[in-house]
């Protein structure tokens, strides 16, 4: 049998769709003929290829345009896209890195001036001896924490005689200006000065109370 | 046809956006990656998805569960529209560019060594360019057949020829590019020697 009778059973026969009787004339031809041999190896490999060709991906932007110029919505972002855009994008920001290189440092520092400290003193030390240096620690901090309150107190209260004196001194200025400046000039000749009754303030300047 | 199919189409002509939005993610990536094997360019493909899709979503009215599967309609939808665009674009033929590069990502865990492997994403290439060089009928029926794994009474359906014609088609088809490839691999031997 020629090759081009031949040929047109090749696909079939590759696929193993071919009824008997032709696959073994395919196949004995096959023996014989180089030329179609090739082919039928080439189609092998095709088919072979095309089994595993990769399937490309929709971008999801694409996803987006496509649904945005068709019904208007916009696509429903899966549970790990919403994690990352609330709070994995955010956090991994110039911002945020130079600030973690910044902690991750001071960590470091901290550690290496206070571990070699604490070595020294823990090897030392028994279980008991472990509790004592922390009871001492916690007394330490407890004593500072009230130092620290006390010394809040004092500058409270240097505070609150500071503002009572600036007050006292703001309320007497205050009067000299709301004096009348005629019974001033007389009190200053050495005459009595008369009683007047209260009059409106004519000054613009209302203090608040101390 | 897929009652779940029917079911996402009525409500998506209801007004249910979500309904449509699992048809786009049902079927896009496929139409896409059809668009892909046509025009060897993801660009094109992109552009080309987003058309197909929009013209479903236009015509959506005009789908008849009577007809046929949706699936089919889709495509049909599909086939239309790329073939529109290849007789725009067939004056200006592509020539292959780093895309085609992305067609050696052959995934097959299965193969057996990297140099099997290698052989495997070089024949990938070669079947990419060799696909460019078939005729619109012949391409369309390496790439429904081979590339999309339709059956062939499916592809009698979507182009609407006897099931004799398509096996035609696919055995020419893959004749040519079986020679095509011969011819290929024994230039390059040619050309790996001349250099040795």
């Amino acid at each position: 049998m020629n090759c081009s009778k031949i040929e047109q059973w090749l696909s079939e026969y590759v696929e193993s769709s071919l009824p008997a009787e032709e696959t073994q004339t395919v196949a004995k031809h096959l023996e014989t003929c180089t030329h179609c041999a090739a082919v039928v190896e080439e189609m092998k490999s095709i088919l072979s290829v095309c089994r595993n060709y990769s399937t490309l991906e929709m971008d999801p932007e694409l996803v987006e345009r496509i649904l945005l110029r068709t019904s208007g919505r916009p696509r429903t972002r899966s549970l790990r896209e919403r994690v990352n855009q609330y709070f994995v994008r955010p956090i991994l920001t110039p911002r945020f890195a130079a600030g973690a290189v910044l902690a991750a440092l001071f960590l470091v520092l901290m550690v290496n001036v206070t571990i070699p400290k604490l070595k020294g003193s823990v090897s030392a030390m028994s279980s008991q001896g472990v509790l004592g240096f922390i009871d001492h620690g916690v007394r330490g901090l407890y004593g500072e924490a009230l130092k620290a309150y006390e010394t809040k107190n004092e500058w409270q209260a240097q505070f609150n005689r500071l503002k009572t004196n600036t007050w006292n001194s703001l309320r007497s200025i205050k009067e000299q200006m709301d004096e009348p400046v005629e019974g001033r000039r007389k009190s200053q000749d050495g005459e009595p000065r008369k009683e007047s009754a209260p009059k409106e303030k004519t000054s613009g300047i209302y203090l608040l109370p101390a | 046809m897929l009652s779940g199919d029917h079911k996402l189409v009525e409500r998506c002509l209801q007004g249910d956006d979500a309904a449509w939005e699992e048809i786009v993610n049902s079927y896009g990536r496929r139409i896409y990656n059809l668009g892909y094997r046509y025009t060897n360019r993801r660009e094109e493909a992109e552009d080309l998805a987003q058309e197909i899709l929009i013209r479903v979503y236009q015509n959506l009215k005009s789908y008849r569960s009577e007809s046929g599967s949706f699936q089919n309609w889709i495509l049909k939808v599909a086939r239309n529209l790329i073939i529109d665009h290849y007789r725009r674009v067939r004056r200006y033929p592509q020539t292959g560019g780093s895309e085609e590069l992305e067609s050696m990502n052959v995934q097959d865990d299965k193969l057996p060594n990297p140099l099997r492997k290698i052989e495997q994403a070089e024949a990938a290439r070669f079947l990419q360019d060799g696909l460019q060089a078939l005729s619109p009928e012949l391409k369309e029926a390496i790439i429904l057949r081979d590339l999309e794994g339709m059956a062939y009474n499916e592809m009698a359906d979507l182009l609407n020829i006897p099931e004799g014609t398509i096996k035609s088609r696919i055995n020419r088809g893959r004749l040519e590019l079986a020679r095509l490839l011969i011819k290929r691999r024994s230039q390059n031997d040619a050309g790996v020697k001349g250099a040795l």
